[in-house]
Order: C-alpha cells, then structure tokens, then sequence
C-alpha cells in the first residue's frame, strides 16, 4: 500500500476519535521482508492498516505498538530475522530492521503547531 | 497535536506536490524531548516548514539534509551529534507517483490499468475510440482520454506529464498508431517507453524509421520493443503481468531479462561493425 493510502486511513481513523500507533522501518540490514519507508497502522482494536513484512517480526511490532497507544511513548524495535534456518525458527529471512513506532492521537483542545509557520530560519 | 502537519501532508499528496516528512526517532541530552516529534517541508525554502522538531539551532542543517534526500527520492535516517546530545530522524520523501500513460484501450490495456493501480502508479489511459477510451471500461485510472493520439500526447506533454516520473506503454489496435506515438515521444525525458510487436516486425520498423525518417538508430536504445519480460506470456492479462513486470524491473533497477534485449544488442552490434570498418 502506498503511503499516500496509508496517510489517508490515518486521517479517518483519527477523525473517528482512535488513537493510533504507526510503525516505519527506518533501517534495514541484510535480507527482510520490506524496505525503508514501508508503514502499517497499528489499531486499538485489531483492524490494522498495511504490513511492516508481516509474520512474527510484525507480530512483535503489533504488541509493541498496543503499548505505545496505551502510554503515548514513541519507542523503537528492533526486529531480528537472522535465526537459522530450520523448520522451527520462523523468523529466517537473515536480516534485521529497526521500527520506530509512534503515537497519532486526534485532535484536542491544545493546539500547540499552527499550520504553514515558517521556521525561524526563513 | 499532529493534525496541522497531516492535513499539510494530505493536502501535498493530493496535488502531486513531492514533500518530506521529518519525524525525531531517538534524542540524548538535549534533543531528548524532540522524540515523536515532526515537521513537513518542500524542495523550495521559501514554501517554509509545517510542525517544528524542536531543534534549536541543528534546525536548519536538518532541513539541508532533508531536502537533499528529497532531491534524491530517498528515504534516510539523519543521525546528528554534538556536545549538547544525539538525535536520529527519519526523513520521509513522499515523491510524486509513478505515472502509467496506456496509449490504447484495448485487450492489454484493461488488466494493464487495474495493475499499475495495484502497484501504486497514476495511471492514465488514452485512446482515439470514445467507446473503449471511457471510464466505465477503466474504473480505477486517474484519467482516461477520448481523443486523436498525437494530438493527446501534445497536450499531456503541454501540462508536464511526460516527464522522468511517466512510463508510457504503446499498446494500440494498429501498429502505425504505435509507431506514429512513439516517434512523438521519443525525444521526452520518459522514464520508460514500451512498444508492443514482434521481434520481426520491431525490427522493420526501426530500420524503416532510420531509413525513411532519418532518426538515428541510437535513439531506439531505450526503447522496449518488443515489450515486457520474458515469461512466455500469452493471453491479454498474461501479457499485462509481463509488462508491469518489466515496468518495475526499469523502476527498481532489478536484474531480470527485457524480451527487446536481443534486437538491442544486435543494433549495437551492427553500429560497432560499421564504426570498425570506417
């Protein structure tokens, strides 16, 4: 899904009162399953939005992103894939990438950015 | 909290406009309480910055950074230290979208269309017949044009879509249509022009154009013709799989085959023959 699609859920799902997490992979090494820049919604009650790679790694980021909706802290995962190969481990695509995954919560009274401020700088 | 910077970025994205997203990923020291926070900006400084990061005085190094990766098309991940702390952001280009131009309505065209949506392109389709050139036959592209080829094609070149960003796909009912179109575009800074045909019929009417219009041969070099991947593809939307196949190939620089790489190196191996013997 392209992110412009991916923006566009974010702004119902936050027009709709939910608070929200969005996942970003900003780094990769080696082999995994998506690039930088690919982005999922994290929901509150389970309707996710796009894929980070899916399988356990996501799994992972699922959860941790059930955290970040619940106390507003942005965090960063790392989701390793370097396990051997075997008919067990799941998570074998041989590479790691970090997750930064962060909190969108809609709209309230206390609206500290105002929309089109040049920076400082200009 | 976010939303200034979200309606910005919607509003962006809607009008094609290529922006990049800034979100603080981690800060020490000083930078610490920039964590989650974001910021949008253009290419062009004087559009200034949407959300403030927070930054003090990095600020504007930040945003040389980040419109270089924007000029790129590149996601990066900023990192930045000094004696007052570290800070990582992740610089999010949201480049306009590929561009899928059909010329022809035809069998290939409908499967062609809905995949170029699938895969994230603006497509457009364009045909001379009004009965096949219509929405209804083609409910997922951006645009579709009832109207003669070159002409459209002018038009389009007019309002700046055929540029590095348009992958163009000849596709007509009749060879001359595709010839006709693709002597039209040749000379645009297309990202991708595909022509359907033959092996043997590209290859006549390449040396016809070289003969007859004097265009010189190297100007066929980027031309995918016969188009699309080898697969062995046979029905319309077999077909339409091998050329967004290649369409992807040319985008992502993957290593796969085109099915015009034999005609192109015997081209350039005919011009070698000549250079050697003069």
């Amino acid at each position: 899904m392209a992110s412009a699609t991916i923006y566009q859920h974010l702004q119902q799902l936050l027009d709709q009162g939910l608070t929200v997490a969005v996942a970003t992979i900003t780094d990769v090494k080696g082999s995994v399953p998506r690039e930088v820049g690919a982005k999922m919604i994290i929901h509150p009650y389970g309707q996710h939005v796009g894929t980070i790679g899916g399988g356990c790694g996501e799994a992972d980021v699922i959860r941790v992103g059930l955290d970040v909706i619940q106390d507003g802290q942005p965090r960063n995962v790392q989701v390793d894939l370097t396990e051997e190969i075997s008919m067990n481990s799941l998570g074998v695509c041989g590479g790691i990438m970090n997750v930064f995954v962060e909190p969108w919560r809609p709209q309230t009274g206390d609206v500290s950015t105002t929309e089109a401020a040049p920076s400082a700088a200009n | 909290m976010n939303q200034p910077i979200l309606q910005a970025l919607l509003n962006a994205l809607r009008h094609h406009e290529s922006v990049v997203l800034l979100s603080v990923t981690h800060g020490e020291g000083r930078y610490a309480d920039a964590v989650g926070r974001h910021c949008l900006l253009w290419s062009d400084p004087a559009r200034g910055v949407v959300g403030d990061l927070g930054l003090g005085e990095l600020a504007d190094q930040v945003y040389a950074d980040a419109r270089q990766a924007l000029a790129a098309r590149q996601h990066r991940h900023l990192r930045y230290r000094d004696a007052e702390g570290s800070v990582q952001i992740f610089a999010e280009v949201q480049a306009q979208p590929p561009h899928l131009l059909i010329v022809g309505a035809g069998h290939i065209a409908v499967p062609l269309a809905a995949m170029g949506k699938l895969c994230d392109f603006q497509v457009t389709v364009l045909d001379d017949r009004p009965q096949y050139a219509h929405p209804a036959r083609f409910p997922t592209a951006d645009q579709v044009i009832a109207g003669p080829f070159r002409p459209e094609l002018r038009k389009l070149r007019e309002q700046g879509m055929l540029d590095e960003h348009t992958y163009i796909v000849l596709v007509t009912r009749g060879h001359q249509h595709d010839v006709d179109c693709l002597v039209e575009v040749l000379d645009d800074p297309l990202a991708y022009i595909g022509m359907i045909g033959s092996q043997r019929r590209i290859r006549a009417v390449f040396q016809l154009l070289e003969s007859e219009q004097g265009i010189p041969p190297e100007k066929f070099d980027r031309v995918y013709a016969p188009i699309g991947l080898d697969i062995g593809a046979q029905t319309p939307a077999e077909i339409a799989v091998c050329i967004m196949a290649e369409i992807i190939n040319v985008m992502r620089g993957g290593p796969a085959v085109s099915l015009s790489e034999q005609i192109r190196r015997e081209r350039q191996q005919r011009r070698e023959r000549l250079t050697a013997r003069t």
